[in-house]
């Protein structure tokens, strides 16, 4: 084995994907192998029938790691073994959440982690095809994605006749072109379809009528990665990490104006608040944490108070107003102007709003040119208004819920910081001078983590 | 069949309807602009949002148009909650449409404007500039595409997918930047149906590039007809200029021409399409027409050259009559009442497809480009191919109805008697030439290729010096039935 290349966090408590060093080839099957690698799929395979794996995934409570946290055990079971269609497993891998960049972790480390997790829930719904889409931007992700298949396949773990077992599954690569929407599942599918990435109404649910019609499990990367946990380690192995409701541990990726940024993999109900001071070493700079967004824009932002008594699960998120969406955090420093952020966040909606559906697409664009119109100085008293009223008019109006989430993203930003809109509106300029308080965080992050590049 | 509540109001739906449709079979238009019952539902205009009565607590709306009736679903059409996201979603469909119905070819019959004054009819609440997009875009040979206005309710490109098949057109970019375009491998000019999306556009979007700023909807008035060019014989609205709205200062003539055609539901014909041809049914009218009755040549008063044919007729010893396959029943019936004793009749072929149309498909074309030629050889057998047969050389007189057979088919030293609505060289050289109506200058049914029987009225007055072909067979009829010498035409 060659020499360690990088560092996991030192995090306390169980790690199921983050438990062995990086090194130059840690991501190929060898060294999968190695640590203990395909046995799940052999186990599986072997000695377990289809609906018995489902059962088992039910069984743990193994929730979905996209941002919905929908029991994926539940997800798989609405899919009729016995229906005589064909059923398809799509490996959810565009991962586009501004903040969010957990499965890259595991596509670039533990591919093989994911394609075994990918085979598993194939063998489970009895799928002979699997999709993997994965986001057009992730080049070293795609190449070890690809680079795993091509060892699954000549190692006899993908293709005809796995494992000698008769199960026979065949995997497809694909590679998005750069929409945002296209993470959303129904969209991924017309994608993947070769249509235009636009997401389709339910019902029917995709798990009725997917990918060319057929019956479809899409699951997130992390949630396909904790299927061999589960059945490697067991069910009540698998319970006793996490909470009661949130069995296991979540990814969590943090950027923003914190002293370390990168990706952890926190036991769920892990303290927040020591995540952050502790784990992450705090703000960059020594600055004072002004509000976090905890899983990636489209979740609602939390002020630091809102967030001290909170725990890292889905739960405890949503008590206190927001949720843990797909982990994707990112910390603001005090002194960053939350009208440009919530400036920059919209820009990101009017451009990735896939012009479907007359709220968002009208809707999100609107909202991009009042806050230019803001920033710009040129804000009028009624534009706070209107901003709520526009992220109303998107609350539950769209096909899919990236309308909403929108909407929320701003409307959480208004509820908490108000007045610095107001500011902005009278003075024509940001509360905060426009500058921010600390350093440059590339600068620190390499210099807290040594890294010489 | 379910019941469910539309306001309250019990209703029964099928298994398996969406809501908008129960409440369409009902009687209940719930607003919409991407639905069609024809296509797909995309479900991306948003403006058919109904509420849902239920227990819980938050509330439960959906769009109408991809929800499925269940038993004792209570459906609230007008509830606070739904005027509300239909005045936000009008004032979202508006925001960057640029409203400009003073000049817009739609104004009038435009569902934006419609459900504008009727969902929301306020101003709007934008300060900031609208986003720009292509005006004038050459979505073909035929159509104008307004980017600005477009909607994006897809359905042009539904129908381009769903119904023509032609998978001509699509939609490029995202957000508030989304273009309709032509796709790059296919061709919307080769597409027989297209004209049907500017039909089925809700805004002003799709332009017809006939009807462009020729004149405004409410200047015109439909007239139910029936599309002769073929044997489909697809249901029409033949669009005209309104009586009070005549013109007296331009071109009298645009006072009786057709200005567009659009299909006219027939579930049993032609559904809700027609094809292209339909459309330019002004260039098979309004081609040269034939005006004045002629004898070898000589302008004749119309009476008079009726006495002559019916002359020529009685003076026959074996005459051929030749009928048109665009006649109508009534005139098919008329003919026979009138002179099939003394001529024996055949149908003949009026039109023959032209070079490069197309002769079949899978939706409406069909090979005859003939109207009526069930309905004639339902009276009289075909002509055969083989025109020898029937006109044999001791055949001294032949009368050809209709256009479609020259007279170089006709045997030497036969006298020729011609009924024709056109201009026509050969006209001038018949013995007895009669000028006849056009179909959208008088009613009547068709027999299309399946049986079926569509009336179509009249649009148009006739000139004094034109004759429909039914006055002109009875006219030859009662002159046949006095002393030669005696003869005077009454014109019914």
């Amino acid at each position: 084995m060659s020499d360690t290349i990088g560092t996991v966090a030192p995090l306390s408590g169980t790690k199921f994907f983050m438990n062995f060093p990086i090194t130059a080839t840690s991501h190929t099957l060898a060294d999968y192998t190695a640590r203990g690698g395909y046995q799940a799929l052999e186990k599986a395979l072997h000695q377990m029938q289809p609906a018995e794996v489902t059962k088992e995934v039910s069984a743990a409570g193994l929730l979905g790691h996209g941002g919905a946290a929908f029991p994926a055990g539940r997800k798989w079971g609405v899919v009729k073994l016995d229906d005589g269609e064909p059923h398809y497993v799509c490996m959810n891998a565009d991962e586009g959440e501004p903040g969010t960049f957990k499965d890259r972790w595991l596509l670039e480390h533990v591919p093989h982690l994911c394609l075994e997790g990918l085979i598993i829930g194939s063998y489970a719904l009895q799928g002979r095809h699997a999709f993997i889409y994965i986001r057009g931007e992730f080049d070293l992700s795609h190449r070890r994605m690809a680079d795993a298949i091509e060892e699954a396949y000549d190692a006899g773990l993908l293709g005809e006749n796995i494992l000698g077992t008769g199960y026979s599954c065949d995997v497809v690569l694909y590679r998005g072109a750069g929409s945002y929407v296209c993470g959303e599942a129904s969209a991924m599918l017309a994608s993947l379809e070769g249509k235009k990435g636009w997401p389709r109404n339910r019902p029917p649910r995709l798990t009725v009528k997917g990918l060319y019609q057929k019956p479809t499990v899409v699951n997130n990367v992390e949630t396909l990665a904790n299927v061999p946990v589960i059945i490697s380690r067991g069910t009540v192995e698998f319970k006793k990490v996490g909470t009661a409701k949130s069995p296991g541990t979540q990814m969590i990726s943090i950027s923003g104006h914190i002293a370390r940024p990168g990706v952890y993999e926190v036991e769920y109900g892990y303290p927040w608040q020591k995540f952050i001071y502790e784990d992450c070493g705090g703000m960059q700079g020594g600055a004072t944490l002004k509000c976090i967004i905890p899983g990636g824009v489209s979740t609602k932002l939390l002020s630091a108070k809102e967030m001290e008594p909170l725990t890292l699960d889905h739960n405890s998120a949503l008590a206190g107003g927001s949720q843990l969406g797909s982990g994707g955090m990112i910390a603001i420093a005090d002194g960053t102007c939350m009208v440009r952020l919530a400036q920059v966040i919209q820009r990101f909606y009017h451009h990735e709003s896939c012009g479907q559906c007359t709220p968002c697409r009208e809707g999100m664009g609107w909202m991009e040119r009042i806050l230019n119109r803001i920033v710009a100085g040129g804000g009028r008293p009624e534009d706070i208004d209107r901003l709520y009223q526009i992220s109303t008019a998107n609350d539950g109006t769209t096909i899919c819920s990236l309308g909403d989430s929108a909407g929320y993203a701003c409307s959480a930003i208004l509820d908490h910081y108000r007045e610095e809109f107001e500011y902005f509106i009278t003075h024509k300029r940001s509360m905060y001078g426009g500058g921010l308080v600390v350093d440059d965080p590339f600068a620190s992050a390499l210099a807290a983590t040594g890294s010489q590049t | 069949m379910i019941e469910f509540f539309l306001d309250g109001v019990p209703m029964q739906a099928e298994q398996g309807q969406t809501v908008i449709q129960a409440a369409r079979a009902n009687g209940v238009d719930i607003p919409h602009f991407c639905w069609h019952p024809e296509l797909s539902v995309p479900g991306n205009c948003r403006i058919c949002m109904v509420e849902i009565e239920h227990d819980g607590n938050d509330p439960w709306f959906d769009i109408s148009c991809n929800m499925p009736v269940t038993a004792g679903l209570k459906v609230l059409l007008n509830s606070e909650l739904v005027k509300k996201i239909r005045k936000d979603t009008m004032a979202f469909i508006t925001l960057n449409h640029p409203v400009d119905c003073g000049i817009c070819n739609k104004s009038g019959e435009c569902t934006l404007q419609d459900y504008h004054y009727e969902h929301n009819g306020a101003a709007s609440l934008s300060r900031d500039p609208k986003t720009h997009a292509t005006k004038f875009f050459p979505l073909s040979d035929r159509i104008m595409l307004d980017n600005e206005r477009c909607i994006m309710c897809t359905l042009c490109v539904r129908f381009t997918h769903e119904v023509s098949k032609s998978h001509a057109l699509g939609a490029v970019n995202r957000g508030d930047h989304t273009l309709i375009r032509p796709a790059e491998d296919a061709n919307f000019n080769a597409d027989q149906y297209s004209d049907n999306v500017i039909d089925l556009c809700p805004v002003g979007a799709l332009l017809s590039r006939d009807l462009l700023d020729h004149s405004r909807v409410w200047y015109l008035q439909p007239t139910p007809s029936v599309c002769p060019g073929c044997e489909r014989g697809c249901s029409i609205n033949i669009w005209h200029r309104k009586h009070e709205w005549k013109l007296t200062a331009l071109d009298p003539r645009m006072n009786a021409s057709i200005d567009r055609v659009t299909p006219l539901e027939n579930p049993a014909v032609n559904g809700l399409w027609v094809c292209n041809k339909a459309r330019d049914l002004a260039r098979l009218f309004e081609r040269p027409r034939a005006e004045q009755a002629m004898q070898r040549g000589t302008a004749i008063p119309l009476s008079e050259a009726i006495a002559s044919a019916a002359r020529l007729i009685a003076s026959s010893r074996n005459p051929v009559a030749l009928v048109s396959s665009w006649g109508s029943n009534e005139e098919l019936a008329a003919f026979h009442a009138a002179l099939a004793q003394r001529l024996r009749a055949f149908v003949k072929v009026d039109h023959m497809p032209q070079p490069g149309e197309v002769l079949e498909d899978h939706l409406l074309i069909k090979p005859d480009k003939n109207p009526n030629r069930r309905g004639a050889l339902a009276v009289f057998p075909a002509l055969p191919d083989d025109v020898a047969q029937v006109m044999t050389p001791d055949t001294d007189l032949v009368l050809v109805w209709g256009e479609g057979f020259d007279g170089a088919r006709i045997p030497d030293g036969a006298t020729v008697i011609r009924l024709d609505a056109f201009a026509h060289d050969h006209n001038a050289r018949a013995d007895v030439f009669i000028p006849i109506s056009i179909q959208t200058e008088r009613s009547g049914h068709y027999t299309n290729f399946d049986g079926v029987v569509t009336a179509f009225s009249a649009c148009f007055p006739l000139k004094p010096s034109i004759a429909h072909a039914a006055s002109v067979f009875s006219g030859i009829a009662a002159a046949l039935s006095v002393p030669a010498d005696a003869v005077s035409v009454q014109l019914t």
